[in-house]
């Protein structure tokens, strides 16, 4: 096998990219300034070396605890629960949240055998036992797997006397109404409130 | 709104064909094996994206082939025309949707694009087969017909399948308990619209039942698996509380059984004459094949109707040799009821050559031999 069949295989492999993509890909590192692959190859490295997951929350950090958990201007009292590492980043960008983050690395899934054994249920319970944290923002998908992992957390963590708020529902800002499916403009009604 | 065009590649037993269909419609006649239904049935996969016989994808590639592809293009009044396609690789089990070119969001976007309804022999099932039958039936015009329910019910099955999946495996309570919220959210979404649909339908039902019966009364009701939901105005979330305490009731008995025995995928339709002494028969156990085929006909005319009323236009009517399995004045009263409404579309296979008057006039006759279409 060639290197260059070598690169497009490994490329092919990566999500959303097919083997059209992948040798596109190829043909254009090899025709770019080699300095360009050679900064693509070392930030592929330095990124597989120094990122790792925070131990205290699980995002993906370079230092760990990372540097949202070791923020003292942060709320220590409010902890925002997501699926994966790449929510945070989500949730950060809109700037309006100033609380932890817990991760839990996916979502209950039994179909996949994905129990609570399998996600960092136990770290979330042991961090609200150290008694500092007075909520819990469950802000796990809004799809049929996300809802039942936030429900089982729900159950799980009531008992600790912690509040757990759930993030809310409906409809997209800047979206229309008239162009709403159905689901969503039902749970947007559910979810309504006083003005 | 007619089809005016339909080309076809490898789809059953077509190679390559093109027809242009006129706006009243076409009565194709051949011997069986011809492939006159495999046409109607790539007309109605563009209303679904699936086979209205329950076949799965890879079978409607033809013989040696990879990939089927059916295109039909829509002409409105006004000339403006659409053009639906689904094409589908076997490899890959990839289908893929276009409307005019473009790929819909989500397939359930484009569902309903043709305003089709097909009536065929095999309709009998939804009367006399399981309450599967039933179900899809329900499914298929709902999914049509009220926006947001296919999501509902994909919804429903998801959180259905990994429910039972706990179940199965004797998990925890609690673990068990938290699919219930989803289960039930989706759940009554989807018992909800059966029941309005039903509500508002069966008098319409009667109405149909009666006039192809020749003054036989017959009536269409729900029958869910739990709860009486008979209005019209039935709400979720009245459907969603009883649900929520169905669950809690057989808890246990879902443990000991490993499944989900509750929900809507237990829910069934009954269809029913009126006996002599003025009971109700369910026909599925007590009614002739010839009351099961009218309450069969019954129901498709009413799914016609609730199409053109989403769609807002004449459904294109699909006749999948009908008229073979009924005496001559049931055949006279689905004519009638065609003609009763204005100037749909109607594709008719036989394999006489029998003359089908629509709307006044003769419908155009071609003849199908092995895959091809042949105007006579």
């Amino acid at each position: 096998m060639s290197v260059i069949d070598e690169l497009t295989g490994e490329l092919a492999r990566l999500p959303g990219i097919g083997r059209k993509t992948a040798l596109r890909l190829t043909f254009h590192l090899l025709k770019a300034p080699a300095e360009e692959a050679q900064r693509l190859s070392r930030a592929i490295t330095a990124v597989r070396e120094r990122v790792r997951a925070c131990e205290r929350c699980g995002n993906l950090t370079e230092q760990s605890p990372c540097a949202i958990c070791t923020n003292t201007r942060r709320e220590h009292g409010l902890v925002c629960v997501v699926e994966e590492a790449s929510d945070i980043m989500a949730i950060e960008r809109t700037g309006e949240y100033r609380g932890m983050y817990h991760v839990l690395g996916g979502r209950l899934s039994p179909l996949d055998g994905i129990g609570p054994a399998e996600l960092n249920v136990r770290p979330l319970l042991e961090r609200l036992k150290e008694g500092e944290v007075r909520e819990v923002v469950l802000a796990t998908n809004p799809s049929v797997e996300g809802e039942a992992t936030a429900l089982y957390l729900h159950k799980l963590i009531a008992p600790a006397g912690v509040r757990v708020t759930r993030i809310a529902r409906g409809l997209p800002v800047g979206g229309d109404l008239e162009y709403a499916d159905g689901v969503t403009i039902a749970e947007a009604l559910n979810g309504r409130r006083e003005l | 709104m007619y089809l005016s065009r339909l080309h076809l590649r490898n789809y059953r037993n077509f190679a390559e064909q093109t027809v242009e269909l006129p706006p009243q419609g076409v009565a194709i006649i051949g011997d069986n094996g011809q492939g006159k239904t495999n046409l109607l049935e790539s007309i109605y996969y563009l209303e679904i994206f699936r086979s209205f016989r329950g076949a799965p994808d890879e079978q409607l590639v033809r013989f040696g082939e990879e990939v089927f592809r059916v295109e039909g293009t829509l002409r409105a009044p006004d000339g403006a025309e659409r053009t639906l396609a689904a094409a589908f690789e076997r490899r890959r089990r990839k289908k893929k949707v276009t409307v005019n070119g473009a790929e819909p969001e989500r397939l359930a976007d484009a569902l309903g694009g043709v305003g089709a309804v097909i009536f065929s022999p095999s309709d009998v099932e939804i009367v006399a087969g399981g309450p599967g039958e039933r179900r899809r039936f329900l499914d298929i015009v709902l999914s049509l017909a009220v926006p947001g329910y296919v999501a509902s019910l994909q919804r429903y099955r998801q959180a259905l399948l990994q429910r039972n999946t706990l179940l199965r495996g004797n998990a925890a309570a609690a673990l068990v308990a938290a699919w219930n919220e989803p289960l039930i959210a989706a759940g009554s979404r989807v018992v909800a619209a059966r029941a309005r649909w039903v509500a508002e339908r069966r008098d319409s039902f009667a109405a149909h039942y009666l006039r192809v019966a020749g003054g036989q009364p017959g009536a269409l009701s729900f029958d869910p698996c739990f709860g009486e939901w008979t209005s019209a105005d039935t709400r979720p979330d009245a459907v969603a509380e009883e649900f929520r305490a169905e669950l809690e009731r057989s808890a246990d008995r879902e443990a000991r059984r490993g499944m989900t025995l509750v929900g809507p995928h237990r829910d069934d339709l009954r269809f029913s004459t009126q006996a002599e002494d003025g009971s109700a028969l369910d026909l599925r156990t007590y009614g002739s094949g010839g009351q099961q085929r009218t309450a069969a006909i019954a129901a498709r005319m009413v799914e016609a109707e609730t199409i053109r009323e989403t769609r807002g236009r004449e459904s294109v009517i699909l006749l999948d040799d009908v008229f073979a399995e009924l005496d001559p004045g049931r055949s006279q009263r689905i004519i009638e009821w065609i003609d009763s409404s204005d100037g749909g579309q109607v594709i008719l296979t036989s394999p006489k050559p029998s003359d089908v008057q629509v709307h006044g006039h003769s419908l155009p006759r071609w003849r199908m031999v092995a895959g091809q279409v042949v105007p006579e």
